[in-house]
């Protein structure tokens, strides 16, 4: 089981797992605010060195790919992977943080957490809530650092500043961010500043104009236009002395370079690059595809030629393919060619974002659209709709769960029945419908009124019954629901991204498109729907329209499907 | 017309052979030597010069046990330039094979490289469902495969315990070749898993390997469907 660490404690990570590939998770969110979660790669001093290991929502790996950044899954707002292993000797001490883009403060912070999962089981758990925090728009959650040996520490410290003061607090430096324009790259020094750090690749510096684009391009094996040699006097002496206010350049532009916003057009009038002079058997450059100039070399390439470096898709690396994943000498990677079999990392990579969830939680959402429960957590059977296992491990048993004489009256009555199976035993079961999105709810005491179709799965300690809504102009004279209170999770599906609104006195629904709503809210048919069914020529005229009211703190959920 | 708003969907130039533009939809940047087969009529668009050969021959041999006899459901595409394929708005995953094998649901492929070995597998033991038409594509070598899945999958490690992972065959997406596989079916009678049918049964899944699920039960071939 997972411990639980309180802000200050530290341990070292070989006493909490032998792994050394980590999946490092954070989860915070606050309503109406967004935050971006980053990875801060420093040096035995704390300063951020080298920025290429400033792990972002631009740059969301290091050149060797021992940090990468992985996105939303599992529960976990945003997760990483560290390869301990393979982090260079330079960085010594990662800082993962939250910082609040836009509007906020730390306060408003709900309950989260960040936790480091290994071999599929998660080690370390430091939870965090809102009220540690005051005013403070970023806060430094954890560290990982070297000390001896990789340890963790649970930091949560609060900071003032946002993104750029906290990098500037690493002794990092912000250029002009957020905007995909090309002055960044091109004013904070001279055009030879583009000299990578590492020096290996052959260097080649863009006159100004070229700016966005370029930045990938040093990285490349492309080999240099030799015309441009002269130029580039990168001065590879300099650039490891003072790397930062260069190289922050790069990254953010090459980051911000978005496809189709112009980012690339830079390319064609700018230096005559051309296509590589390397042994390009039948390349052929077609014009055709004038919009899109510069990969188009890439169709023309010759399968035959692939290793020889002589595709050149100078401004392919846009935010797909981040500029790090093409740096060649780095791992032996294949470098970034257009067509060819580049870019294959095996299937274990490929894979490794639809990896399983880790372990730990009676409930686990895998995605948006599959949620796991573990049935040995408590030892409690769960209710499920009949069909939506999708797959099981360990010793899990299905059993019929019939709805009772009474049960299968009432549901045969009012369409509220639910087809229900019962998961005992151990084991993990995968429960999904359709794609349809799920969304696990957590009752504690409280009630809520589902619609029964919409219902996947639900712990056995709920108890639930059928509801009735009356109002005129429902056909059959009544509406129907579930309402399910008690203690435990249950989880709800949608089609489609669903909105929860709170309950305000005017919150209307259609009755079809309403899947959920908390039981203290009160419904009323409303009687605007005359009015709406004329407005409306050729509506079927059946559905109704329900008003909610309650007290604030009420909710309902509505999902853009109408059944 | 003010393009601004839907500008953002153009296609970012290529930097692999394949990739996923948006969720659903599969670019293959094409050249001429690497052929690629492609489920028949997932074609959406393409620039450039690319040809289209419905069920060679080659294929034919290939594929002769495909469960229906008809001939497999695969054209071979070849030229230059842009490949776009989508299955009906189902999510696409990319995979790449180095010296990998894998085995893939046949209705669930979308494309791969011509020149990976592959061939097709009736599914042992599933031969009583034969309406349902599983079978599967056993791919192998070093290249691209693109597959398709009802919503986001998940990829489960099958080595990690003692116990069998068992899964709806109608949620399948793909497994590696070599975990050992057998049907299993739940002979209580009060057992209701499935379908609602009352019929039970689930694939077993033993050894070392993954297998990849969809959080989907609609098995449907829809582009078979249409013909």
């Amino acid at each position: 089981m997972a411990r639980e660490f309180q802000r200050g404690h530290k341990a070292r990570l070989s006493d909490l797992t032998a792994g050394t590939d980590l999946y490092v998770g954070v989860r915070i969110d606050a309503p109406g605010v967004t935050f971006d979660i980053s990875c801060f790669g420093l040096d035995a001093e704390e300063r951020l060195s080298d920025d290429r290991y400033f792990i972002f929502y631009n740059q969301p790996k290091s050149p060797e790919e021992s940090i990468q950044q992985l996105g939303e899954q599992a529960g976990d707002t945003e997760s990483f992977r560290v390869t301990l292993d393979l982090v260079p000797e330079a960085v010594r001490h990662l800082s993962f943080t939250a910082t609040i883009d836009g509007d906020g403060q730390m306060s408003q912070v709900g309950p989260g957490y960040i936790r480091i999962v290994a071999g599929g089981e998660e080690v370390v758990r430091y939870p965090f809530t809102g009220a540690e925090f005051s005013t403070e728009r970023a806060v430094m959650l954890g560290d990982i650092y070297y000390k001896n040996a990789w340890r963790f520490a649970a930091v949560g410290q609060g900071f003032d500043g946002g993104l750029d003061a906290l990098l500037q607090n690493f002794g990092g430096e912000v250029l002009e961010d957020e905007e995909p324009e090309p002055e960044p790259a091109a004013q904070p020094a001279a055009p030879p500043a583009f000299a990578p750090p590492s020096g290996p690749p052959p260097v080649f510096a863009p006159p100004p104009g070229a700016a966005a684009p370029a930045p990938p391009a040093p990285q490349q094996q492309t080999p240099p236009p030799p015309p441009q040699q002269p130029t580039p006097a990168p001065q590879p002496a300099q650039a490891p002395a003072a790397p930062l206010p260069h190289h922050a350049a790069p990254t953010l532009a090459a980051g911000l370079a978005v496809p189709g916003q112009g980012g690339h057009q830079p390319v064609t009038p700018g230096p005559p690059q051309p296509p590589p002079s390397a042994p390009t058997a039948g390349h052929a450059p077609q014009v055709p595809h004038a919009p899109q100039a510069p990969p188009a070399p890439s169709f023309g390439g010759s399968f035959a030629a692939p290793a020889s470096g002589g595709f050149a898709p100078p401004a392919a690396p846009g935010p797909t393919a981040p500029p790090g994943a093409h740096t060649p000498p780095v791992a032996g990677q294949q470098p970034g060619y257009g067509v060819p079999q580049a870019g294959g990392q095996g299937l274990a990579v490929t894979l490794e974002k639809y990896r399983e969830a880790p372990n730990g939680q009676r409930w686990t959402q895998q995605n948006a659209q599959l949620v796991r429960v573990d049935l040995g957590v408590d030892g409690q059977p769960v209710l499920a709709k009949q069909g939506s296992m999708v797959l099981y491990q360990g010793k899990a048993e299905f059993g019929y769960k019939g709805a009772g004489i009474r049960g299968r009256i009432v549901g045969n009555a009012t369409g509220q029945e639910m087809q229900l199976m019962r998961c005992s035993g151990s084991g993990q079961v995968f429960f999904a419908e359709e794609a349809a999105y799920v969304h696990p709810l957590e009752l504690q005491g409280d009630a809520i009124c589902v619609s029964a179709e919409n219902v996947l799965a639900f712990d056995e300690s709920l108890q639930y019954e059928v509801r009735r809504i009356e109002g005129h102009g429902i056909p059959g004279g009544a509406l129907f629901t579930m309402q399910f209170h008690g203690t435990g999770t249950i989880i709800v599906k949608t089609r489609g991204t669903p909105v929860v609104l709170p309950v305000t006195p005017s919150t209307y629904a259609d009755a079809q498109a309403v899947i959920a709503w908390s039981a203290a809210a009160q419904v009323i048919v409303s009687s605007q729907v005359r009015l709406r069914r004329q407005a409306y020529p050729g509506h079927s005229g059946e559905s109704v329209n329900l008003q909610f009211r309650g007290a604030p703190g009420n909710f309902i959920v509505v999902q853009p499907y109408e059944v | 017309m003010h393009q601004q708003s839907i500008a953002g969907f153009a296609p970012s130039p290529p930097a692999a052979r394949m990739e996923c533009h948006g969720s659903s939809m599969l670019k293959v940047a094409m050249a001429t030597g690497q052929d690629l087969f492609a489920r028949t009529g997932s074609m959406v668009a393409y620039e450039g010069f690319v040809q289209y050969e419905p069920n060679p021959p080659a294929i034919r041999r290939m594929a002769s046990q495909w469960l229906t006899g008809e001939g497999a459901p695969l054209m071979r595409c070849h030229g230059d330039g842009l490949l776009y394929l989508a299955d009906y708005g189902a999510d696409v995953v990319v995979l790449h094979l180095s010296e990998d094998s894998l085995s893939v649901n046949g209705t669930n492929i979308l494309a791969f490289d011509a020149h990976l070995d592959w061939g097709v597998e009736r599914v042992k033991g599933m031969a009583k469902f034969a309406g349902q038409g599983l079978f599967n594509v056993a791919i192998s070598g070093t290249g691209w495969v693109a597959l398709t899945s009802r919503g986001t999958p998940v990829v489960v490690d099958c080595g990690r315990g003692e116990d069998e992972t068992y899964v709806d065959p109608d949620a399948l997406v793909a497994w590696s070749s070599g975990l050992k596989m057998k049907g299993k079916r739940s002979f209580k009678a009060s057992s209701m898993i499935g379908r609602g049918s009352g019929e039970a049964y689930q694939l077993g899944f033993s050894g070392q390997g993954f297998v990849v699920v969809q959080p989907s039960e609609d098995s449907a071939d829809r582009l078979r469907a249409r013909g």
